[in-house]
């Protein structure tokens, strides 16, 4: 072997560095290619959703809400009301917030909220309070 | 002059000693036990909680100073349910003539699935987690003091009612706050399965990567189970823990695509102000999972 001892080492050097890639390809561990998949949750449709409200004494104002959404908004209510409302209802079911404000030194009264689903189904709650009060009711 | 200065300082001092000395000796095994017992107590307890915020209360064991405290309590407080295993060596190593109490145990149990040994059935005890169970054993505290001491009773029944009342708001405020998450929306992935009994009380699932205890490891089944779940109920993020690793939630969030949210407080309060108390830890976690899954 003629040349530089340095030229042939560099040159030694290059032939292993050369054999190496096919091998690092063949034994590289599989590279994940991550694909997040950005979750799309199953939007609820909106439904229409029938109300009746009953109340032992007639509140001063009623708020009906869903996710945060006045749905209706009672200003002089009556001790018997109905009103159809729009929101989803999911089969999990459905979380109905009501504001009441009861008269002044007013009794402990009650309100019965008979919902009917989109199925036609009826459902009958009933909550208590005094004064000024928020309440959540969940349905079915 | 110097002699009535005196006096007054070693009588105010042996006044100090004294009310000390004359306090219930309360011992605690459980943060959500040591504010009760305080809330309940009030200045008639001197609580000692032996497990301290942050610590997870699962790899808790206590230390000899630990079993000396305990051998002197007239009350020692267990969460129960198996969260002490600790609880036969406490009682053998202290020989405490105190009362000690398994709160957890005057209540019903979620039962579920042993992570180790998958034909066991086990008790979860994150009881806390749901404000109900957390007033029962505000009423077995407060039953209990009374016993340790019956002068106090009017005290303790006092004190409970007013924290009590402080519970009745939070419940009110948590009902509140969900109501702004649709219940289609309530799936929590949790670092380990300690949040049954929120989930009971507020209608959430629950895909904990863990068992109930945070020493349980998952298996990659498990992590496949739930990556299957995330995607199929199209999760929005999942949560890990003030005491956890979250070394699979990285891996997890890698192959959803999910956030991963806040972590939530499971097994107790925390060192930090957002969980420094019950009411603060329970607003951080209820508020952390609506604004994350919203």
């Amino acid at each position: 072997m003629r040349g530089s001892p340095l030229l042939r080492a560099l040159l030694a050097f290059i032939i292993v560095a050369l054999l190496g890639i096919p091998l690092w390809q063949l034994t590289r561990p599989e590279a994940v290619l991550a694909t997040p998949t950005s979750p799309v949750p199953k939007a609820e449709i909106a439904k229409a959703i029938h109300l009746h409200l009953t109340f032992t004494t007639v509140p001063k104002k009623v708020v009906v809400s869903n996710l945060d959404k006045v749905v209706w908004d009672i200003a002089a209510p009556e001790a018997d009301m109905e009103h159809d409302v729009t929101m989803a209802y999911p089969t999990e079911g459905v979380d109905v917030q009501f504001h009441i404000e009861w008269p002044e030194d007013g009794p402990l009264s009650a309100m019965r909220v008979q919902l009917t689903d989109p199925a036609g189904d009826r459902h009958d709650k009933s909550v208590w309070g005094k004064g000024a009060d928020d309440e959540v009711v969940t349905f079915p | 002059m110097k002699l009535p200065l005196l006096s007054f300082i070693v009588f105010f001092a042996a006044a100090v000693v004294g009310q000390a000395a004359d306090k219930i000796r309360v011992s605690t095994f459980s943060t959500i036990l040591t504010e009760i017992a305080q809330q309940v107590g009030g200045d008639r307890v001197a609580v000692t909680g032996h497990v301290k915020p942050g610590i997870d209360p699962h790899e808790f064991e206590p230390k000899p100073e630990d079993l000396k405290i305990v051998g002197d309590a007239q009350l020692i407080l267990l969460s129960a349910k198996h969260m002490e295993s600790y609880v036969g060596k406490l009682k053998q190593a202290t020989g405490t003539k105190g009362d000690l109490v398994e709160v957890g145990d005057g209540f019903a149990s979620l039962k579920m699935k042993s992570e180790r040994e998958p034909d066991k059935v086990i008790e979860d005890p994150h009881w806390w987690q749901s404000v109900l169970y957390t007033e029962k054993a505000v009423k077995i505290v407060r039953d209990e003091l009374i016993k340790v001491s019956p002068a106090d009773k009017a005290t303790f029944t006092e004190n409970a009612a007013k924290y009590l009342a402080k519970l009745d708001a939070l419940e009110k405020w948590v009902k509140l706050e969900l109501a702004k998450l649709p219940r289609d929306k309530r799936k929590l992935v949790t670092s380990h399965d300690a949040f049954q009994y929120f989930a009971r009380d507020n209608g959430f699932t629950i895909h904990a990567i863990e068992g109930v205890s945070s020493e349980d490891q998952p298996s990659s089944k498990k992590v496949g189970d739930i990556v299957a779940a995330i995607k199929s109920e199209g999760v929005k993020a999942i949560f890990p823990e003030n005491i956890e690793n979250p070394k699979v939630m990285t891996e997890i969030t890698r192959e959803t695509g999910v956030k991963i949210a806040p972590p939530l407080y499971a097994d107790g309060l925390g060192d930090t102000p957002e969980a420094s108390t019950y009411e603060a830890m329970y607003k951080h976690n209820v508020t952390t999972i609506v604004d994350a899954l919203k």
